[in-house]
């Protein structure tokens, strides 16, 4: 056995490996994709550029990959892992089908629902092995939660995945955004409590993620499409449950959460962005974007940080990144809290 | 720097704090408060009842937390209502 700041490295070096493979996957779901009409218009540049679509699928890929290679070459959990890779892989299916069937804006809610029945059903079979109905809270200690928690799991996973698919509006945006909250909650976990598994998960995440901005960066070479970004989401919850950092991961998501309760607060309901009347934004004749003048339009945040100054596409995304800084340091102090 | 949307990042920062410290507030008293009360009628339901009834606590003051991080982008943002194209 290995003594645990072994395992700990161990398991960042083999997440390291991540990286590398969502390279690769993306680049091979751009040339498919381009090569089969899987495409979207990037429609916050003048020239209105097919971009290949789908291609965060390479991500859900790259993280279950890695995560069977972990449990066998004996490192982790393989409960956990086997959580994780149910939870991921199944929130990519429901974020496939809707990239190809474009599905109504209820059901994406209603199918991620199920993405978080593996983690409930495998704490039932093995209980404490897989989650911890004790949530931690910080400075004022912990309370056990033995019939809200696991009934709480489909939901946190279905916010969680729906959240991160709403906040993808810029290139860039929730690949950067995932890659700075996982590498918080990872410097957060390896201070506090360092589990191989939880370790090697986070970094996962955060070099998958890495790879695929990458490509996805401004300005993009690459969509992530619904089966990325909900997969991604999906990840984070799952991630948030199965290492005990819901509070964290809350926090750590606080952009998300503003640019999805006011979305929903002004429409009123669940909805997709191409179905949207009055839109956030406006693309002005300079290049630059603008807070939309229609009272019916949503507040989102890039909406919000637009209000009263036009800017271009790269500078929202930078202070998009900012803000993820922000509350991934308050994610970080709060890990701290709770000790 | 330049690059960046200084002023909307200072709002945005006064925002997440306060809805940081009302939301560990906010577990703080669903910790020491909620959790230790005994809500029971009838024996046999009497764990769901209290357990529904401490989701209820939750989730009211998760709306009121929601409630106070609206008026405070409302306020910083969006001061003439509803039409957001308007500076501060």
């Amino acid at each position: 056995m290995l003594p645990s700041g072994w395992e700990v490295t161990a398991a960042v070096l083999l997440a390291i490996v991540s990286f590398p493979v969502a390279l690769v996957l993306t680049r091979f779901f751009i040339k498919i994709n381009a090569k089969r009409g899987i495409v979207g218009i990037d429609i916050h540049k003048l020239t209105k550029p097919n971009i290949p679509e789908m291609c965060g699928a390479s991500i859900p890929i790259t993280l279950i990959l890695l995560s069977a290679v972990y449990v066998l070459i004996g490192g982790g959990n393989s409960l956990m892992m086997l959580a994780f890779s149910l939870v991921v892989g199944s929130a990519a299916v429901v974020g496939a089908l809707d990239d190809r069937l474009n599905m109504r804006g209820i059901y994406k809610p209603l199918l991620t629902l199920l993405c978080g029945l593996p983690i409930v059903a495998l704490g039932l079979l093995y209980p404490n092995q897989v989650y911890n109905p004790t949530l931690q809270v910080p400075i004022f200690g912990v309370f056990h939660l033995p019939v809200i928690y696991p009934l709480s799991i489909p939901v946190a996973i279905a916010v969680t995945s729906n959240t991160t698919n709403m906040l993808d509006p810029l290139n860039g945006t929730m690949a950067g955004g995932v890659s700075i909250i996982s590498a918080a909650l990872l410097i957060g976990v390896v201070l506090t409590n360092p589990a191989p598994s939880s370790v090697f998960l986070y970094a996962c995440l955060l070099f998958t993620a890495l790879g695929f901005f990458y490509f996805n960066r401004y300005p993009s070479r690459a969509f992530a499409g619904n089966v990325g970004q909900l997969s991604v989401g999906a990840a984070l919850g799952a991630l948030a449950i199965l290492s005990r950092n819901e509070i964290a991961s809350i926090v750590a998501m606080f952009p998300n959460i503003q640019n999805s309760f006011f979305f929903l607060s002004k429409i009123k309901r669940f909805t997709e962005h191409r179905a949207l009347t009055a839109k956030p934004t406006r693309l002005l004749d300079d290049g630059r974007l603008a807070s939309s003048s229609d009272p019916k339009a949503p507040l989102t945040l890039v909406r919000t940080l637009l209000v009263g100054r036009p800017a271009k596409e790269s500078e929202i995304v930078s202070t998009i990144f900012a803000l993820y800084l922000i509350s991934g340091a308050l994610a970080l102090i709060t890990m701290i809290l709770v000790g | 720097m330049k690059r960046l949307n200084q002023r909307a990042i200072a709002l945005q920062l006064i925002v997440f704090l306060t809805q940081w410290g009302l939301m560990i507030t906010g577990f703080g008293i669903l910790a020491l408060i909620v959790a230790p009360l005994r809500v029971q009628l009838d024996p046999s339901l009497g764990r769901y009842f209290d357990a529904g009834v401490k989701a209820m606590i939750a989730l009211v003051l998760s709306i009121f937390w929601l409630f106070i991080w609206d008026r405070q982008v409302r306020l910083y943002f969006y001061r003439k209502k509803e039409s957001a194209a308007e500076p501060v």
